[in-house]
């Protein structure tokens, strides 16, 4: 926690406020060490009633949330609801420890902008983090044409993170938002699990992988349902097709 | 040997029952044996002592004390039944014993036989003598040379008178006394009370003779003589003193006063201390009781049971007299009853007998007969009944415990098979046994084997769940070393430092993947519950998938053989292709290099098999069942991922899912191993 201990006053206008939720204390002081050597400033919680607490005096400028939390299994996905309705701009990052619980969130839509396993390395982490809040800045700057990729009626912006489809903004998380963007820069190029992991900077496995693909066509079926761009290559991959 | 089998031995064993009826039978018979030698016994006691309280009913008074001695002329008189014909022939006395030699010296032999009725002593008399010489007429009959019969004999008063038979020509005659007339010749009176008749022959003559009771006393001396012989010697004539000729018969009424005594089915003779017989009464037949015709199994039974009277002794049959035990026993003090056979068919008779005693002296025998075969008949019909009612018994019981036996059989047979297939090919477990709701031990068995079902049950759910909990549980410590060996890389490590941190980083992520491979089965079933059924092609999956597999492992060949036309099936395709790659990499680690796993698509009535062949070492046949089931790791493998035997166990889930089937064999040819999923086409 060295580079927390600089002039308070001074660093609070400057530096970004992280909280992490996470009711294992070990794992918790982990990640805020990394962070905070990256320059953020870090406030932890062991407990959703401790974080409600404090964010109701200051609301940090990103969320890491553990998604059980001591006895509450589903305390993160409250924590979650909660913090939402006070902002809905803050970033907001679960942690989970189980990957079954990816396809849980999906189906919750409680408006977080990522979902990771905690087998996410502390550099990905900070690399998510980073890129959640350059998105938070790009977003209050005008559209940059240049910045963004077509594909048909697929529109990538890599600045704001953001995707359209026939003009319709479609959220998607930030590994969604890195998986689809993986594909649809190469189209018909087959990529297989591994590079679209090491698009997305997470380590998952195949099932994973499997469950994110499908989470994002359903994305984009809820909008067009003669969707078909993404296809499934057997015993490969997934490309994208125009 | 099958419980029905050794049920059924046991249940012969009921046969014991007829058996004990036999020896009861035996023992009954040797009982009712015993206490019928008893009554015959006592009876003939009563009957001799009563007839030695009569004995002048019984014999006549003196001559019968002395000894019976045929040698000396004594004849034993035997009664007849009725008057016979005179005319020379015996047939028609009935009796069954030939005339007897009378003694003497002098010529013609001559045999003879006497009989009594109410009134008359009968004589038959046989001569051999082809010479007949005729009786002269008016000759003086002492003197002259003729064939003659003299008969002296004893008046009841005592005094002798002879008499002479003789002819000139056969014929009925009438016997002839001499009279000593006054002018002192002897004279021959013909005495018309004693009538003859004479018979030749070509060998001689026979002579039927009837003598009125009233005339004759104890004795009579019979002598035949020839006309060429020498006449008749003079001592004879005038003797006061018979040498013998004493005639051995009861007195009139015997036979009736022993009748009285005589039950139905019992013979009674009374002899005498010769053992002649004096009188009988009543009548037995030793063959009476044989049943006619008596069944096929009454006579097998009687042969079977039969005491064997062959080692009897043989009942005497002789008309005059009754010799041997238990008439001899008697005779010498000592009532005796003996089993006796007769001559015919072996029949057992009872022969009792108990001395007549008068002043001291046993002058003679009661001898009681009692034909055996009564008590046979008894013990057969009681014997045959029993043996019926035990056989129908040992049928019933024999035929009970069989259908018993079959009934325990075919529940323990059920049990079984119930047992054998409970652990299904696929590892899944069947709970539920017949037979538990029953209350006997089988049912205590089924429910044994369905609690030992249930734990079994509990152990597999649990080593299916164990690999989900484990990389669960292990995950939030690893993470919590692998951020740690993070932050520790991010503080500048020395070069000593870097190599160590480095190494631990290795060994975590070694772990990470070990407990990924762990909770493939959990991830898995929860990507089942989230599976969403599409319609999709399974041939284009396959060709897509093989041609993967093909540019993964170029070492080895691939073919895959499917039907031409599109393949539709109703499904999930991504865990279609997790169990082909589940299957493949499993193929794969038994595959030596360059060698061949064939993926086989085929359709029939309802079904696709997916079958994936891959050459190498075949899987023992023990293992074969056991392949699908959680966790069961059956080999070392041969390259550095981790294996929890969770793969196959995995194809099984999917399949499951497709409501297919999945199945593990060996190569026809040995050379290898078929894993076949069978998917119903929906």
């Amino acid at each position: 926690m060295r580079s927390c201990a600089p002039a308070i006053g001074y660093d609070r206008a400057m530096k970004k406020l992280i909280a992490i939720v996470e009711d294992e204390p070990a794992l918790r002081d982990n990640y805020a060490a990394a962070l905070a050597r990256h320059g953020y400033q870090i406030k932890t919680y062991g407990n959703r009633k401790l974080a409600m607490q404090a964010f109701h005096v200051r609301l940090p400028d990103l969320a890491i949330i553990d998604i059980s939390l001591e006895d509450e299994a589903e305390g993160g996905f409250d924590l979650c609801r909660d913090l939402r309705a006070l902002s809905a701009e803050l970033p907001i990052v679960f942690l989970t420890a189980r990957d079954s619980e990816l396809d849980a969130v999906s189906g919750l839509r409680l408006g977080a902008d990522d979902f990771l396993t905690k087998d996410v390395s502390l550099p990905h982490l900070a690399a998510r983090v980073a890129a959640l809040f350059r998105r938070i800045d790009a977003l209050r700057q005008p559209a940059d044409a240049a910045q963004i990729l077509r594909r048909g009626a697929l529109a990538i912006d890599a600045q704001k993170l953001q995707v359209s489809w026939n003009g319709t903004p479609i959220v998607l998380s930030l590994t969604e938002f890195w998986i689809v963007h993986a594909l649809a820069r190469n189209p018909g190029h087959v990529k297989n699990r591994q590079q679209l992991m090491d698009a997305a900077n997470v380590v998952l496995d195949d099932d994973t992988i499997t469950s994110h693909i499908k989470r994002v066509r359903r994305k984009f079926v809820a909008i067009d349902a003669a969707f078909d761009a993404i296809q499934t290559v057997y015993g490969m991959g997934y490309r994208w097709v125009e | 040997m099958r419980i029905r089998s050794q049920l059924l031995i046991v249940a012969l064993s009921t046969l014991v029952l007829p058996w004990a009826g036999c020896q009861y039978a035996r023992e009954l018979e040797v009982a009712l044996r015993t206490s019928q030698e008893q009554a015959l016994l006592a009876s003939a006691g009563t009957i001799a002592n009563a007839l030695s309280a009569a004995p002048q009913r019984v014999f006549r008074d003196g001559a019968n004390l002395a000894k019976f001695d045929p040698g000396r002329g004594d004849l034993y008189v035997f009664p007849l039944d009725r008057q016979p014909l005179l005319d020379g022939y015996r047939e028609d006395w009935g009796i069954a014993q030939d005339p007897v030699a009378l003694p003497g010296k002098s010529a013609p032999i001559a045999r003879v036989q006497a009989g009594i009725t109410e009134r008359y002593l009968y004589l038959y008399l046989e001569i051999d003598n082809p010479h007949f010489k005729p009786e002269p007429s008016d000759v003086h009959p002492a003197h002259d040379r003729f064939d003659r019969i003299d008969l002296i004999l004893q008046r009841p008063d005592g005094a002798l008178q002879s008499y002479f038979l003789a002819t000139n020509a056969p014929g009925l005659i009438a016997a002839q006394s001499l009279v000593t007339g006054e002018d002192g010749a002897d004279h021959a009176i013909p005495d018309p009370r004693i009538q003859a008749y004479w018979l030749l022959t070509k060998s001689g003559y026979h002579v039927e003779a009837r003598l009125p009771l009233s005339l004759i006393g104890d004795q009579l001396w019979i002598v035949a003589r020839d006309g060429a012989a020498e006449p008749l010697p003079e001592e004879l004539r005038t003797v006061e003193q018979l040498p013998g000729g004493r005639l051995f018969f009861a007195p009139r009424g015997l036979d009736d006063l022993l009748a009285t005594f005589v039950r139905e089915g019992t013979h009674a003779t009374v002899i005498d201390a010769n053992g002649l017989k004096f009188g009988s009464a009543g009548h037995f037949d030793p063959g009476a009781d044989e049943p006619e015709g008596a069944g096929l199994g009454e006579t097998w039974l009687r042969r079977l049971l039969a005491f064997d009277n062959s080692s009897l002794p043989l009942r005497s049959t002789a008309p005059d007299r009754i010799d041997g035990p238990p008439a001899s026993d008697a005779l010498a003090g000592h009532p005796d009853a003996v089993w006796l056979r007769t001559g015919h068919r072996n029949l057992p008779v009872l022969s009792a007998a108990a001395p007549i005693n008068v002043e001291g002296a046993t002058r003679g025998a009661v001898v009681l007969e009692q034909a055996g075969d009564q008590l046979v008949g008894i013990r057969d019909r009681a014997l045959m009944r029993l043996f019926n009612l035990t056989l129908l018994a040992t049928v019933v019981a024999v035929a009970f415990v069989f259908g018993f036996a079959t009934w325990i059989g075919v529940r323990i047979d059920r049990l079984r098979a119930a047992a054998e297939s409970a652990v299904g090919k696929d590892g899944r477990i069947r709970l539920g046994m017949p037979e538990s709701a029953r209350g006997d031990e089988i049912g205590a068995l089924a429910r044994s084997f369905e609690s030992l079902l249930a734990r079994l049950n509990e152990h597999a759910q649990y080593l299916r769940t164990l690999g989900g909990k484990l990389s669960h549980e292990l995950r939030t410590p690893l993470t919590i070393v692998r951020s740690s060996l993070d932050n520790l890389e991010s503080e500048g490590l020395t070069g000593e430092q870097r190599v160590f941190a480095t190494r631990a980083r290795e060994g975590s992520l070694r772990l990470s993947s070990i407990l990924t491979a762990l909770g493939a089965a959990a991830r898995v079933e929860e990507s089942i519950k989230q599976a969403e059924r599409v319609g999709f092609d399974l041939r284009e999956l396959l060709v897509s998938a093989v041609g993967a597999y093909q540019s993964g492992f170029p070492k080895i060949r691939f073919e895959l053989s499917a039907p031409p036309d599109e393949c539709f099936l109703r499904g999930a395709p991504d865990l279609i292709v997790q169990l082909l790659d589940k299957l493949v990499e499993n193929a794969v680690d038994f595959c030596p290099e360059r060698g061949l796993i064939a993926v086989t698509l085929t359709r029939d009535s309802g079904n696709y098999q997916l079958s994936v062949s891959n050459d190498g070492p075949p899987i023992p046949p023990e293992m074969l069942g056991r392949l699908f089931e959680s966790l069961f790791e059956q080999r070392a493998s041969r390259d550095d991922k981790p294996h929890f035997g969770l793969g196959l166990y995995i194809v099984r889930l999917i399949a499951e899912f497709h409501s297919g089937e999945v199945a593990a064999a060996n190569r026809a040819d040995g050379g290898g191993a078929v894993f076949t999923v069978s998917l119903p086409i929906i």
